[in-house]
């Protein structure tokens, strides 16, 4: 009789016990329409407290297109983007996005004429109920608002829809650098000054006052939340690691869109706790860990599973990344939760897409340096051009001036036809292969000189 | 062909083909710096009025090498050909950088010649793309006056309003002459060859603005219209930033098609729109990354008022051409974004259309003219005189 293979990977639980958040979450989106609530689509950025607070549903149109790939159910709205012309090497996120509009529309159009399909109510990416309006608040990609302009043009180009223009963070000055300088003081008035007339749009379209206590309610539990995400995360820079980037994905979806309140605030101490109780006891995020490394890129939601597998299988904890570790409130800091705004705005700016390279080598830097990683891994992420614009040069200047070696791996953000698995596995051992001999060399280097 | 006419035509083909001449032999003259603008809403006109020469880069013909060790593959060919001529010195010949565009790709490559040439200023200021917005016009006034300031910084030279309006006036007027060009090519003149075209507004993008309409001004005073033979019209549409490569243009005449409009980059979107003389020059600039959305929309660009779909279905009325052929550069997202309304409007009119994605290396000659063909033969049978002329034939 066989039995089963122990996992390498020991997941958080504590980030079990919070799935029912999200599931709930998606559960109120599409029942929105049934309960008469105004619903929002938007792209980009975590405008979702704005949203809470004016008394609206929101749906994140990359979130359902993460959601859908994780699940494996991204296929029909992908086809449905397919057939309308869409290219495929077009941003997966957004044609799939793109796709459920399509399915949306098509669905209300059938209600309309008193059609029911089975098959549409069954299957998740025709489950989107149409937009009251549309937001669209993209960083660093030009992707993004071009994506939003055309869901507006699919929906019939009747659907209200506002952007908020995000400057891309270029640095032309001397004094311009992470979180300083003239142009990033300039860029957080511009954002924020827009953030005001969104609001003002709102009321629009709500029809009713916006509620500012609730916004400064909202960000409190937000910018306690992310406080107590960042100390757990600073845990990790622990031997052995007590959570894995892995552990981190999990939790994206709580911090960049689901509502702040009382639950957000336990959900992240529970993991700070679990982590803390880990890093107590020397428990492992992986079985006998020996390698760590970064990941660069944004997620590939088809293979979340496989690829938290094949690095643990190689003992490789993947302690940060540049999308969980420099996005979605990293810098509750900045937050005043009297006058929340400015501070929104200055998140917004703070995608990890929105750097010049400078300034994301100079992050990068720091998380390589703060948890004691030995390398880099990057997804290079086929549709995605934003994240994987500045890997090679980075690949180049880790090595050059940490003397990290880097590999690279083909896949994608929701279309799985990207992915090749084989040559991620192939060239990850290559590189563990380098790791250990240059860990012999330091070895045999540092006994040499203390004989 | 007179020979003053064929002498600048030729001036033109050769610095289209060898910007890297030109440039070097203007330096030598004129002791001024030379500054290297990326496509695709820069306004030239505020290097031009520092007596500095702005030029437009322009995708290598040379295979891409070194550059792809510096951009994933699945970028497109113009940003990938950027970095590689950074990254083999062909760029070196340039003293600074300006960029006005987002796109994640163009910044990408822009980001390599920051970093592989760390001695010259390479300036973006990001030009907002929703165009509807009350702020953005104020936003794009003070970008303006930004690019001003960093224009004198970089050159050395105070910029005045007299010399930004004549450099205004002598741009305009290098527009309009390329402009009456292709009206009389939309018109039915077909004296000038697509590649022709495409060097005339190729070297516009290189050369001093003066020196440019000498020789287009050379070139329309022997001119003498040919008259378009009967072969099936096409609009060629999209291909943004760079050039299509002119053997596409000889396949579809090849195949039995004349081009009779357009609305690519490196054609009439280029020379669409003039800066209006009347205003004020700072507020005419900016006024002037308005206005061009307006005459031709822009996919790069996000405006609720204006429609690229419909501008094409008008540039079609305007033309007679038949049919529609989609240029699209491999990876360019906003016009992969664009195209289905495009292809739906042109469904829902009955337009023939075809969309031939270009890569910056190679061309599957056989398999578009196989495409080609097929779309020329739909639209010779869903027209009954072309019907009865190829008949009679």
């Amino acid at each position: 009789m066989s039995s089963a293979t122990p996992s390498s990977v020991n997941r958080l639980k504590s980030n079990d016990a919070g799935r029912h958040m999200i599931a709930d979450y998606w559960d109120r989106i599409f029942t929105a329409n049934e309960r008469d609530a105004q619903l929002v689509w938007y792209n980009g950025a975590a405008l979702n407290p704005i949203f809470q607070a004016a008394g609206l549903e929101w749906a994140h149109g990359e979130a359902f297109a993460a959601r859908l790939s994780a699940q494996k159910l991204e296929k029909s709205a992908q086809l449905a983007a397919q057939e309308y012309g869409y290219v495929g090497e077009l941003c997966s996120y957004a044609r799939t996005h793109l796709g459920t509009a399509l399915l949306a529309r098509q669905a209300k159009e059938k209600y309309s004429k008193g059609i029911v399909d089975d098959a549409e109510r069954d299957d998740l990416a025709s489950r989107l109920p149409m937009p009251n309006f549309i937001v669209n608040c993209y960083a660093g990609c030009s992707t993004g608002q071009q994506w939003d302009e055309i869901t507006h043009r699919i929906l019939g180009k009747e659907t209200p829809i506002f952007n908020v223009s995000l400057p891309f963070l270029w640095s032309n000055r001397p004094d311009a650098g992470y979180l300083k300088g003239q142009e990033w003081e300039e860029a957080s008035d511009y954002v924020a000054a827009q953030l005001y007339k969104l609001i003002d749009f709102i009321e629009v379209q709500t029809g009713r006052p916006f509620d500012w206590d609730a916004l400064r309610q909202g960000m409190k539990y937000i910018k306690e939340a992310s406080e107590i995400r960042r100390e757990a995360m600073a845990m990790c820079a622990n031997l052995p690691a007590p959570a894995t980037f892995w552990d981190w994905i999990a939790s994206v979806a709580h911090i960049n869109f689901l509502p702040a309140g009382p639950e957000l605030v336990e959900y992240f101490s529970n993991i700070r706790d679990e982590i803390a109780h880990r890093v107590a006891s020397g428990e492992s995020a992986i079985k006998d860990e020996k390698y760590r490394l970064y990941f660069d890129g944004i997620m590939n939601w088809n293979k979340l599973g496989t690829l938290a597998r094949v690095f643990a299988e190689r003992k490789v904890a993947i302690v940060a990344g540049r999308y969980t570790h420099n996005a979605f409130w990293q810098e509750p800091q900045l937050i005043d939760t009297d006058d929340p705004i400015r501070g929104m705005a200055q998140h917004y700016l703070l995608c990890p897409t929105n750097h010049g390279f400078q300034t994301i080598k100079h992050f990068t830097k720091h998380d390589c340096e703060l948890y004691g990683l030995d390398g880099i891994v990057f997804h290079s992420t086929r549709t995605c051009r934003a994240f994987t614009g500045p890997q090679q040069m980075l690949a180049k200047a880790m090595q050059k001036e940490m003397g990290l070696p880097s590999i690279f791996f083909e896949g994608d953000v929701a279309d799985e036809s990207f992915y090749k698995g084989e040559l991620l596995e192939s060239r990850l051992e290559a590189m563990l292969e380098t790791i250990d001999v240059r860990r012999s060399r330091d070895f045999i280097a540092s006994s040499a000189s203390n004989a | 062909m007179n020979e003053n006419r064929a002498d600048a035509l030729q001036t033109m083909k050769n610095i289209a083909a060898h910007p890297e001449l030109y440039i070097a032999d203007w330096k030598s003259k004129q002791k001024m710096p030379v500054i290297g603008i990326f496509p695709m809403n820069f306004p030239v006109e505020i290097i031009a009025a520092t007596g500095a020469l702005p030029v437009i880069i322009q995708d290598s013909k040379e295979p891409i090498s070194e550059g792809n060790s510096l951009l994933a593959e699945f970028y497109c060919g113009y940003t990938r050909s950027i970095a590689d001529q950074a990254a083999k010195g062909m760029l070196d010949i340039f003293d600074a950088f300006m960029n006005a565009d987002h796109c994640i790709q163009l910044l990408g490559s822009v980001d390599v010649v920051r970093e592989l040439l760390p001695d010259k200023p390479v300036y973006f200021e990001h030009l907002i793309a929703a165009m509807d917005d009350s702020w953005t016009k104020t936003q794009v006034q003070e970008k303006i006056e930004a690019f001003i300031i960093e224009a004198e910084r970089v050159t050395g030279q105070p910029i005045s309003d007299e010399a930004l309006l004549a450099c205004i006036q002598s741009n305009n007027k290098n527009r309009q002459l390329l402009r009456n060009i292709f009206a009389a090519r939309r018109n039915g003149d077909a004296q000038f060859s697509p590649a022709e075209l495409q060097a005339m507004i190729v070297s516009s993008m290189i050369m001093d603005k003066n020196e440019h309409s000498a020789l287009l001004e050379s070139v329309l005073a022997d001119a003498v219209a040919k008259p378009r033979d009967q072969r099936i019209r096409l609009h060629l549409s999209g291909h943004f930033c760079h050039a299509p490569r002119v053997e596409l243009f000889e396949l579809l005449e090849d195949c039995g098609a004349v081009i009779v409009d357009d609305d690519l980059y490196t054609g009439a979107r280029y020379i669409s729109t003039d800066i209006k003389e009347s205003m004020p020059p700072r507020m005419a600039l900016a006024d002037w990354y308005f206005a061009r959305n307006e005459t031709i929309p822009c996919p790069t660009r996000v405006q609720k008022t204006v429609d690229w779909d419909s501008y094409l279905l008008n540039a079609l009325d305007n033309s007679g051409a038949e049919g529609v052929i989609v240029v699209m550069a491999k990876f360019c997202e906003a016009h992969m974004f664009y195209y289905p309304e495009l292809r739906k409007t042109l469904n829902t009119h009955n337009i023939p259309h075809l969309l031939i994605e270009t890569e910056h290396e190679g061309m599957p000659v056989e398999t578009i003219r196989t495409r080609v063909e097929a779309m020329i033969e739909r639209i010779r049978r869903k027209s009954p005189t072309r019907q009865i002329t190829q008949e009679s034939a």
